[in-house]
């Protein structure tokens, strides 16, 4: 099992805040503070809006913080960066593109020549088991098989941070399950430094290296959990007496 | 996968097939009215004699034989068609463009926004003679009264369209690293393209709307407008019905070509059968 506590910080949010203008300003995040290390998979587990997605956009880039700052390798974040991959809570495939148009995005994006483009998606759309559906469009493609694409569509690019919002939510309980151990098995292929945003303990525990709990609105780091189940994990690991025991702590901390 | 097709098909077959019940109503209402209905009509100044108010299928086709015998219908339809689609093509370029423009900077929009509202409520009529003094008593006028009435719709449909893209896809675009021009090319154009294309079909069909008023600018046969004109000066009721028929069969024709463009170009969409 990796342990990346002595790894250096990709990822830093020092006292955060976000307050969404309007009518009625809401502040969705208060004097937020966490850290990421390299390689580490970290889930954030909160409550329906407790201001996750929030926090993971401020950490992409999309949104600019109303207090606090983002650090990442120990510089501002400035907008968006090709450092990190995001996988959004939406389906947001391009229904226009094929499977391969998609994954390829990316890449075409940083002008890479067709010939490397075609052989990163060769391997990246056989990994996720989609080769059969190179030429389909998504409309073609079941719900999880259009995550995995997103998400092969992201590790196209090879970020070194993947940030992901809830990205199985929509996935009943069986399929989610099983997007669960592919997406572990591609993070133990390709080890990035990971920040998932779930509301679901037991995805947190069973993906995670560690958890931050958030309160409820406005969001702030309510606890911190180690998770130390042995890896690679199986579909048994979540029968297992720790397991257990961790999720009743966890599912007490949420409150 | 080729689910359009047979979707395009059935369409088609249920056009003719309600065409068709109309046409046997229509059939029944002249032949029951022979002989009922007035052949003459107070006009506000004078009688109008001899007028068949239904004409029956018997002198529709005494009408449509002549028309055609006499090449004036075949020379309208060419040469009335042609105008719409060079008035067409030159609206929705310019009007697809705009729209895009406007579309994706809020400047431009807050320019084209008055300009937009005010002209698609001008009625082609009340432009008409503005028209003719600035640009003539030819072609010119006429291909432009048709293009200023398919530019604003196209123009409202692609603005519309570019608004539409969904939030989720530009923040996808802009995270996996595409610049401007890539964003703009390979996800808001296709997203846009619905939009764009119903507009159009919209847009086809004012088009041929604008012809009738636009050809009342230098009436020469043979053009449909003045077809029309000619026969309620006169008034020929067969052949304003020929008329009629012909632009309505003609507006058809264009909608089915266009709905076929659109479904080959947006084979990615998810749709109902």
């Amino acid at each position: 099992m990796s342990s990346p506590a002595g790894a250096p910080i990709r990822l830093e949010a020092v006292d955060l805040g976000y307050t969404y203008a309007g009518a009625t300003p809401t502040r969705a995040l208060e004097n937020l503070s966490l850290a990421v290390r390299d390689t580490e998979f970290l889930a954030v587990l909160g409550p329906v809006g407790c201001g996750k997605t929030t926090l993971l956009r401020i950490l992409a880039g999309f949104l600019r913080p109303t207090t606090g700052s983002v650090r990442r390798d120990g510089a501002a974040v400035e907008g968006t960066s090709l450092q990190i991959g995001y996988v959004f809570q939406e389906d947001a495939v391009f229904p226009w593109m094929t499977v391969r148009d998609n994954v390829e995005f990316g890449l075409v994006a940083r002008g890479a020549d067709p010939a490397a483009r075609r052989a990163v998606s060769d391997e990246l759309i056989g990994l996720i088991g989609l080769s059969a559906f190179v030429s389909a469009y998504p409309k073609d493609l079941s719900a999880g098989m259009s995550k995995m694409v997103e998400v092969a569509r992201v590790l196209a690019t090879d970020p070194s941070i993947l940030l992901l919002d809830e990205p199985f939510g929509a996935l009943d309980a069986q399929t989610r399950a099983r997007m669960q151990d592919e997406l572990a098995r591609l993070w133990e292929r390709r080890r990035k430094t990971v920040v998932f945003v779930t509301h679901d303990a037991e995805e947190a525990i069973y993906l995670a290296d560690r958890i931050v709990v958030l309160s409820s609105r406005p969001g702030r780091v309510r606890a911190d959990f180690p998770v130390q189940l042995p890896r690679p994990r199986s579909q048994e690991a979540r029968f297992s007496a720790d397991f257990s025991a961790l999720k009743r702590r966890v599912w007490e901390a949420l409150g | 996968m080729n689910g359009a097709a047979p979707a395009l098909r059935t369409r088609a077959t249920r056009a003719v097939l309600s065409l068709g019940v109309m046409a046997v109503v229509y059939g029944l209402a002249a032949e029951a009215g022979r002989g009922r209905l007035p052949d003459r009509v107070w006009l506000g100044t004078h009688y109008v004699e001899n007028v068949q108010l239904l004409p029956p299928y018997r002198s529709l086709a005494e009408e449509g034989t002549f028309l055609v015998e006499s090449g004036i219908l075949t020379g309208s339809i060419a040469v009335s068609a042609g105008r719409v689609l060079l008035g067409f093509v030159l609206g929705a370029a310019a009007g697809i463009l705009v729209g895009l423009w406007t579309g994706r900077r809020a400047r431009a929009e807050y320019l084209a926004g008055p300009w937009v509202t005010f002209l698609q409520f001008t009625p082609a009529l009340a432009l008409l003679p503005l028209y003719v003094l600035w640009f003539g008593y030819g072609e010119i006028s006429k291909v432009l009264l048709i293009a200023t009435n398919v530019a604003v719709v196209a123009l409202l449909g692609a603005h519309q369209g570019v608004r539409s893209v969904p939030r989720v896809y530009l923040d996808a675009a802009s995270a996996l690293g595409a610049g401007e021009r890539l964003t703009f090319r390979k996800i808001v154009l296709p997203a846009a393209l619905p939009h764009i294309f119903a507009s159009l079909r919209i847009a086809l069909g004012l088009a041929w709307v604008t012809i009738v008023v636009a050809e009342l600018i230098d009436a020469q046969m043979p053009s449909l407008g003045y077809l029309l004109t000619l026969a309620g000066a006169y008034p020929r009721v067969p052949t304003m019905v020929i008329g009629i028929g012909t632009i309505g069969a003609l507006v058809l024709a264009f909608d089915l070509l266009a709905m076929s463009l659109h479904v080959r170009a947006t084979r990615w969409m998810r749709r109902a059968a």
